[in-house]
């Protein structure tokens, strides 16, 4: 009989101790998880062009044109800094919403978090892991949309601003995440591409990722104050520029940081409520 | 000790009953064979016993708990199972390994579905037959107690299903659980300790292999012949005459299978009227015909009181 067609089931009394493992604990199961959704997700060229390749594209192509030093808000801001802030904002939002939103749901439909929930794989992992995917995804974003920066687009920053845009810029990835989990259990699979790319793009441009607000008719900026991107984009925004230079590129004066987190963190708790209502309905009745 | 228990459990979506009233117990180191047509309730028991679908009526307990609660316990090989495409082989089954207590090692179970030349390769270049592999190893890799498989020798051929069976049979003696749904009622006759049949989501019987074919009386003769098969249906002690697909009539006999009280009904008036007969075999009933038997509309459930374990 040839070897590939010899199955076996496993059996107590015939694995030899060499052949069992026992395994440490929830951090060794993340880490596992982890592992294999980075690696995984490696091997997708839409991962690497669509998610990274795509937000350092779109620096390039608009953010470079407007990056000679003479080019400055009123107090002095360097307009083509403020415009790395948006494209990473813009490329963090993206990722976190088509990671989870996209790639979850695309699971669903393959029935791939069906069959999960028949081993006992927890559901923590397996969001856990995709919240380190954006995690890695954000820092090779804000890596290759910074790099593009230094060394072609004249910014200069501080060590001690790059190091709280840096992490801004991934903490708003993480709380976007759980959008992104909303939309992936709250559409049906089928209709969550377009579903994201319904909710994203306008959000982008209504919160001044790709045009400066203050640059768009008033009545953009009345809408985008009640948008948590927006405030995302102000927490961003105020690392790189003072206020009054804050208020000429949004058309709205800053509210102070803690009112902005406050709208991030509210909009990501309700976030999360209706993720969470949606993979239990789901889960009850079963079938994705 | 019972392993499953299911009593009145009932799915139902919308109008649509998938299980209806199900009681059953399944107890430690039994091989429990599900049996029934497309769309009987096989799968949608099973998803039960697994955790994915919650009862609208009725009650489940797997291992002591509510079904999910004793994963660690549950390895499950699902039909239609989905898996990530870009996911190597050995990274799957290393994951779901790590998320038992204990484990096989990857190396190893790959070695035991035969999958270890293919490690490396993603689980969306794999066939078919190697999926089929891949979700075996992952049902496997945690040594549980309780093995539920839905069709798992679907896409082998005749050697790997017999070397499957052979294994499982062995696996089981010392005390763990075997669920499994075919379409192959022969492979059930041969390895199930015990048969549910489900027809329409009801359990229409629950009982060992041989006490099922017990019901079906008399004999079934097989035979090669000239003699109509409506002619042969017309005798006495005839139940019924069906015409065995084995090509086209050979100087005129025809394969026939009679199912007869006795052999001589039918041996008996063939010689009398002067009829060809060639190739004669007289057998019991197979699981088939009980399985037959069981869907005419007259011939009541033959289903156990729960609790009823071995």
């Amino acid at each position: 009989m040839s070897r590939a067609h010899s199955l076996e089931i496993g059996d107590p009394r015939t694995s030899g101790p060499s052949e069992l493992q026992r395994n440490r604990g929830w951090l060794t199961l993340l880490a596992t998880q982890v592992r294999v959704e980075l690696r995984s997700t490696a091997r997708s060229t839409q991962f690497v062009v669509g998610a990274v390749a795509l937000p350092a594209l779109l620096y390039a192509m608009f953010g470079l044109s407007n990056a000679a030093p003479s080019n400055v808000l009123p107090d002095g801001t360097h307009v083509g800094t403020m415009m790395m802030v948006s494209f990473c904002a813009y490329g963090v939002v993206s990722l976190a919403i088509f990671t989870f939103g996209e790639s979850i749901a695309q699971e669903r439909g393959r029935g791939w978090v069906r069959t999960m929930r028949a081993t006992p794989l927890p559901t923590w992992s397996y969001l856990g892991a995709k919240m380190a995917l954006a995690f890695v995804g954000g820092i090779l974003i804000v890596a290759s949309i910074a790099g593009l920066a230094v060394t072609a687009g004249n910014v200069r920053l501080d060590a001690g601003t790059w190091l709280a845009l840096t992490a801004t810029v991934l903490a708003g990835g993480l709380v976007f995440s759980t959008l992104g989990f909303a939309i992936a259990y709250a559409t049906s699979p089928r209709a969550a591409t377009a579903i994201a790319n319904l909710i994203f793009l306008p959000l982008a441009f209504l919160s001044g990722f790709f045009v400066p607000l203050g640059e768009l008719p008033s009545v953009l900026a009345d809408i985008a104050v009640w948008l948590p991107t927006f405030h995302f984009g102000q927490l961003a925004w105020q690392h790189v520029a003072p206020a009054a230079d804050a208020e000429v590129w949004t058309g709205v004066a800053p509210s102070g940081v803690t009112v902005h987190l406050a709208w991030v963190l509210g909009y990501a708790v309700v976030f999360a409520g209706i993720a969470a209502l949606a993979s239990r309905r789901s889960a009850i009745t079963g079938r994705t | 000790m019972s392993v499953v228990e299911l009593e009145q459990v009932g799915v139902r979506y919308r109008e649509i009953i998938a299980l209806g009233e199900v009681d059953t117990v399944v107890g430690q180191g039994e091989v429990v064979a599900v049996l029934g047509p497309n769309g009987a309730g096989k799968s949608t028991l099973f998803e039960v016993v697994v955790g994915l679908v919650r009862p609208t009526t009725g009650s489940a307990r797997v291992l002591g708990s509510a079904p999910g609660g004793a994963r660690h316990s549950v390895g499950a090989m699902l039909q239609h199972a989905g898996l990530p495409d870009q996911v190597s082989v050995e990274e799957l089954v290393r994951l779901v390994g790590r998320s038992y207590p204990t484990a096989l090692l990857p190396e190893a179970v790959l070695d035991r579905v035969g999958l270890t030349a293919k490690r490396d390769r993603t689980v969306g270049v794999l066939s078919g037959g190697e999926r089929q592999r891949l979700l075996l190893a992952m049902a496997i890799i945690g040594e549980p107690s309780l093995l539920v498989l839905d069709e798992p020798t679907a896409a082998m051929d005749l050697e790997a299903r017999a070397s499957f069976w052979e294994r499982a049979r062995a696996s089981v003696g010392d005390g763990a659980t075997l669920l499994f749904a075919t379409h192959d009622l022969a492979e059930a006759d041969a390895v199930a300790d015990r048969v549910l049949v489900l027809r329409g989501g009801r359990l229409i019987a629950d009982a060992p292999p041989a006490v099922l074919k017990q019901q079906v009386p008399g004999v079934v003769v097989s035979l090669a012949t000239d003699a109509p098969s409506e002619v042969v249906a017309a005798w006495d002690g005839i139940d019924r005459v069906e015409a065995m697909d084995d090509g086209p009539p050979e100087g005129g006999a025809r394969g026939l299978r009679i199912w007869a009280d006795v052999a001589e009904n039918v041996v008996v008036p063939l010689v009398d009227a002067g009829y060809r007969m060639d190739r004669l075999s007289v057998s019991e009933a197979d699981l088939e015909d009980a399985l037959a038997q069981l869907a005419e509309p007259s011939v009541p459930p033959m289903t156990r009181p729960l609790g009823a374990v071995r």
